[in-house]
């Protein structure tokens, strides 16, 4: 079988190798490079960046850990940027030469559907190929969102794809929009030296989170001195000699050196032949895919982003695999039951399953509970005491139902709630669980026995 | 613990320090102890109004995190900008260089309702029980 994968971000590589471990003869058709946005222009490089910011941030607290260091801590951008570089390019050697361990044939190039077995590829010297397939996945995409009043010039409205190319550390920076994308880049360039203001229209940082935790990452972000603004539009923006002007609803005007953009991601649908297949598309022009990833086309399948469900880079690896499968002759469903996040904003924030919030508007009978990781020795040990684990359960069966962390390596410790949630397990399984000590994972332990009101390292209730 | 005779105080732990229609807020003595190393403190904005009994600023320790109750309603017109940088001064003089916020009272009649010192004193001495 012949198998067709357009686009080699995280789903489409992780759909490629998997059905040649299946046997598949695959080819790939890539027009930037292998790994797609997660490796090139968000994930990985942002993360390098993060352990920039954060090592400069540990360096401006030596002397609390007893350290004396003479001179000053200075950020030097293109030794950040070089490190950033090297560590996306041994990722993509490392894709690559799987893609040749297992024989997946990588053309570099602009795919576009012809018929569901033909597609053409327009190679980056300008000569056109034609290959032939008996199956296609569709793996294209999405792209940074932009206003359109004020498109991303790449100078001074920047998209996050040009912010992790900057060659100056900016004196002023103002983010349109606190999610994710513009939280992560809020706390990279503020430990650069970036005056930051953030405007947002929601009442909220990061509002898609549990409100604690907003709540908590609000007050982290305001003693960075990160000036975030909620519930205000853009409404005018303006480059001048002095910088970029920017009106906000309500008829404040802030100025600042550069101005970037993160509202959202655009689908990748455009161009790649969807219309001559006759793929069909959803109301935001998202494939329309089925369980087993297929689209309404047979033979066809579509993962990740371009489908417009979870835009996260680990969904769109597990729906490379069941597209995979499915196309290779075995028969396997995607399962979004369990599907963990992690923000890389400074502390991390991680959840997995559902939020209070949800569980109330399923009309679920669920308790909660709380842990500091302030009360942790571990935490005290590392300097890291800021955060919580919030527990939500299902009252009477105590089945564990969501996690939600804020707090020092978050993002690893929000998996073993995960496995928890996949495998139905209740509350008590996991505070009844041993946990070492000292770590950070004690805290999850904690904030369990804490929906039972049993944690120990909490203060009596008062009366 | 001390507990000076020339303020008046909230059950919340707070203090105020009377001065016609302004008053000076602060956290007490026994909060201070018992919340133990403050590392951060949430200053209110000047022109914020306060109201009595609810929360107006939350300091962080290295132990817990806890709401500062407001002992009067106002409007906040001066913050102690030093606790930004320094927020462990309302551990060494939270009567002193650690007072937090200046209040212009909106209700003086308020002050009526806060303890003198020697009942706020009996009043921790029994929560301490």
């Amino acid at each position: 079988m012949r198998l067709l994968v357009l686009g080699a971000g995280p789903g489409g590589y992780v759909a490629a190798l998997k059905a040649a471990q299946l046997g598949a003869e695959v080819t790939v058709v890539e027009d930037t490079e292998v790994g797609g946005t997660c490796l090139n222009r968000g994930c990985i490089p942002t993360k390098a960046l993060v352990a920039s910011a954060e090592a400069i941030h540990k360096a401006r607290r030596l002397k609390d850990y007893g350290v004396d260091v003479s001179g000053e801590i200075m950020p030097n951008l293109s030794r950040i940027m070089e490190r950033k570089d090297k560590v996306v390019s041994t990722q993509v050697k490392g894709i690559r030469s799987l893609f040749k361990s297992w024989g997946v044939n990588l053309i570099e190039g602009k795919g576009m559907l012809l018929t569901p077995e033909k597609v053409e590829v327009e190679k980056r010297d300008g000569s056109v190929e034609i290959v032939e397939t008996d199956k296609i996945i569709i793996a294209t995409g999405s792209r940074p969102a932009q206003i359109p009043i004020f498109p991303f010039d790449g100078e001074h409205i920047l998209s996050s794809d040009d912010a992790l190319d900057i060659k100056s550390i900016p004196k002023s920076l103002i983010i349109v929009g606190a999610g994710v994308i513009g939280c992560e880049f809020a706390c990279i360039f503020r430990e650069l030296g970036t005056e930051v203001t953030m405007v947002e229209m929601m009442p909220g940082a990061i509002s898609t989170e549990d409100p604690e935790i907003s709540r908590l990452l609000e007050k982290e972000l305001k003693k960075k001195k990160i000036k975030l603004m909620t519930g205000v539009k853009v409404e005018k923006v303006e480059g001048r000699h002095d910088g970029i002007h920017v009106g906000l609803s309500g008829g404040k005007e802030l100025l600042a050196e550069k101005l970037l953009v993160s509202i959202g991601r655009s689908l990748n649908t455009e161009g790649i032949g969807l219309e001559a297949v006759g793929i069909k598309k959803g109301a935001r022009g998202e494939i329309v895919v089925n369980e087993k990833m297929e689209t309404n086309i047979e033979g066809i399948y579509a993962i990740g982003d371009v489908t417009g469900g979870i835009l996260l880079a680990h969904v769109a690896s597990k729906e490379g695999v069941v597209a995979a499968y499915n196309a290779c002759g075995i028969e396997k469903r995607i399962d979004y039951s369990v599907v963990p996040a992690a923000i890389f904003t400074s502390p991390e924030i991680a959840s997995v399953g559902l939020r209070e919030n949800e569980a109330s508007e399923k009309g679920i009978d669920y308790v909660t509970g709380h842990f500091q990781f302030r009360a942790l020795g571990k935490a005290h040990a590392m300097g890291e005491i800021t955060g919580f684990v919030k527990v939500v359960a299902e009252r009477g069966s105590d089945r564990l139902l969501g996690v939600h962390i804020i707090g020092p390596n978050a993002s690893d410790l929000v998996h073993e709630a995960a496995v928890a949630i996949k495998a139905g397990l209740k509350v008590r399984d996991i505070a009844d669980t041993i946990h070492a000590h000292p770590t950070l994972s004690e805290g999850l332990m904690e904030a369990a026995e804490d929906v039972h009101g049993e944690a120990i390292h909490v203060p009596k209730p008062k009366k | 613990m001390n507990f000076p005779d020339d303020l008046k105080y909230h059950k919340e732990h707070t203090w105020v320090r009377i001065s016609g229609k302004k008053v000076t807020v602060g956290i007490t003595d026994y909060a201070q102890d018992s919340l133990g190393d403050i590392v951060y403190i949430d200053l209110p904005e000047v022109d914020a109004e306060i109201s009595k009994d609810s929360e107006f600023s939350e300091i962080e320790s290295t132990k817990a995190t806890s709401s500062v109750i407001a002992p009067v309603s106002g409007t906040v017109i001066e913050v102690n900008e030093d606790l930004e940088e320094s927020p462990e001064i309302i551990n060494e003089d939270p009567y002193g260089k650690g007072w937090i916020a200046v209040v212009e009272l909106s209700d003086p009649s308020e002050i009526d309702d806060l303890l003198d010192s020697a009942d706020y004193e009996r009043y921790v001495e029994e929560e301490a029980k």
